[in-house]
């Protein structure tokens, strides 16, 4: 059979070859422009916190080196605080400490002992959960209604602005309940999180269940579609800004289905180096994925360059509204990274974060809203 | 043919910025890939695109490439899968336009081939096993976790594509 398959004559067979590799050495030759740079930022980036001692010491040809590569990169150093947010609007962050606020200026506010938390569809107000509570706040921490249930987790809002919906799951299973906290009620027996709203006015579900990804409608609570994962459950779901693509993110395999559930797009990364992130750049269809690979860790658009590469693990990462700046969560660093993805490159690095939000780990960047 | 120590050379190399290192993965992988997507499309323009987009892909990833795997079976699950998703897409393009049940066996350009003319008997999904079981020498299990199917399943569509191909031949 072997035989046969490869003494099949292909037509035009050379032809196509040599085609194929004019365009393949060109994309080569443009990407090796892009590399290039990126490779300058992860010296120096790996540079990075060990660089004030390195120069107390360093001799005047080292400290021109130095000086050359921060040239090259543009990096300011590492700031030793959050002090302002390099694009609109405002993070919504989760340490040890509870679920945080911090405005465009850098200013924090410690909403409270929640562990997980999300917007509401404008930004207006935000569902946090704890073990047995899901409460519904202003982003200056005043309560506008509390609900007790077991082992809340995963709560995310959607919605218009004449009608919300949050979904959350809870010992029973996954649950909704509108806006204002009223008719709460029991979705799905079986799921479990993540969740992820389909955006626009009718209240579309994606949530992980037995090694598959199902889509439910939550008004009538009709299955749409539901499609089977291949290994292990979901680490992450996000639907794309249109609700067009959904991306559904484990350790080794990412997919990208349509909104019938057809499967559009797939990435598997070589084994042994698992995807740890993915989320959508914002009013676009194209994911970023944070992939550790060996000791390093990369975060790049699944169709395009690398955008940032440093020594570690990244844990989260998460776009500007406006799409111009993905920061990157870089635990081994102790760090967020801001990486400007338009225009000229920068970086704003932010060092001591866990200090700052009193935290054992670094803080996790729940959302970046308007 | 690049032996494995010599493939990982030249995956670094390439890594590294080699265009000649590239030049020799292609080299060695562009017939393979090509031939395998042209046995599941049973079409040379689709192939040509097919094996020529895994290795864009292949060059997006390079720099997150594990250099100590071989390169490829990568390079090859990359292939069929995209070539299995054109000939789905195209089945059902076909059966909305007209009932048209692709182009004919008599075709200009079409290898007289007995392999051939049994091959395209089968369902894009058998082609692909058939393809990655005796073209590309992946086991059952490699072809069940590439195609993201029970080994059961892959089994059962060898032993079948098979048996039609016999019938056929």
């Amino acid at each position: 059979m072997k035989r046969d398959l490869e003494r099949i004559a292909i037509p035009g067979e050379h032809e196509a070859r040599e085609r194929a590799w004019r365009v393949v050495e060109a994309a080569f030759v443009e990407r090796e422009g892009v590399e290039r740079r990126s490779r300058r930022w992860r010296i120096a980036l790996s540079i990075g916190g060990a660089t004030a001692a390195v120069l107390a010491v360093m001799s005047s040809p080292g400290r021109a080196v130095l000086d050359d590569i921060r040239a090259v990169v543009g990096v300011e150093r590492a700031e030793p605080a959050l002090f302002s947010l390099p694009a609109k609007g405002r993070l919504l962050v989760a340490s040890d400490a509870g679920i945080w606020v911090v405005q465009h200026d850098g200013s924090k506010r410690l909403l409270g002992r929640y562990r997980e938390g999300s917007w509401s569809p404008f930004g207006r107000f935000v569902v946090v959960s704890r073990e047995n509570e899901l409460a519904a706040l202003e982003p200056d921490g005043n309560i506008r209604w509390t609900l007790s249930r077991r082992n809340v987790s995963s709560p995310r809002w959607t919605g218009t602005a004449a009608d919300t919906r949050i979904a959350y799951v809870d010992r029973t299973g996954i649950r909704v309940v509108a806006g204002d906290g009223t008719g709460d009620r029991l979705l799905v027996r079986a799921g479990s999180g993540p969740l992820a709203w389909r955006p626009g006015p009718r209240f579309v579900l994606a949530y992980s269940a037995l090694g598959s990804v199902r889509v439910v409608d939550a008004t009538s609570g009709r299955m749409l579609w539901s499609a089977r994962l291949p290994q292990g459950s979901a680490t992450g779901i996000e639907w794309s800004a249109d609700g067009r693509r959904l991306l559904v993110l484990s350790p080794h395999h990412l997919r990208l289905y349509d909104d019938r559930g057809r499967l559009v797009g797939r990435e598997d990364p070589s084994e042994g180096w698992p995807d740890v992130a993915a989320t959508f750049r914002p009013d676009t269809r194209e994911p970023t994925v944070a992939r550790l690979h060996g000791s390093q860790s990369s975060a790049y658009l699944l169709s395009g360059p690398t955008l940032f590469s440093g020594t570690g693990a990244f844990d989260r990462l998460a776009w500007s509204p406006d799409g111009r700046w993905l920061v990157v969560g870089w635990p081994t660093a102790d760090q967020w990274v801001f990486v400007r993805a338009t225009g000229a490159r920068r970086i704003q690095a932010v060092s001591n974060v866990s200090e700052q939000f009193r935290s054992r780990s670094l803080p996790r960047i729940e959302g970046w809203s308007r | 043919m690049l032996a494995g120590r010599d493939e990982r050379a030249r995956v670094r190399g390439a890594q590294r910025g080699s265009a000649s290192d590239l030049e020799a993965l292609f080299r060695m992988h562009w017939p393979r890939a090509f031939r395998a997507a042209y046995l599941v499309t049973h079409d040379a323009a689709a192939a040509e695109d097919i094996a020529q987009e895994a290795f864009l892909a292949a060059i997006r990833a390079l720099d997150r490439f594990d250099s100590r795997r071989p390169f490829g079976p990568w390079l090859h699950r990359i292939a069929v899968n995209r070539a299995i998703d054109w000939a789905r897409v195209r089945k059902l393009r076909a059966e909305v336009e007209l009932g048209h049940a692709g182009s004919s066996l008599d075709a200009p350009g079409v290898p007289n081939d007995d392999a051939f003319r049994a091959l395209r008997r089968l369902s894009p999904e058998k082609r692909a096993v058939i393809v990655m079981r005796y073209l590309l020498d992946m086991t059952p299990g490699e072809i069940s976790k590439a195609l993201l199917l029970p080994r059961g399943t892959v089994n059962s569509r060898l032993r079948r594509g098979l048996d039609a191909m016999r019938e056929e031949l």
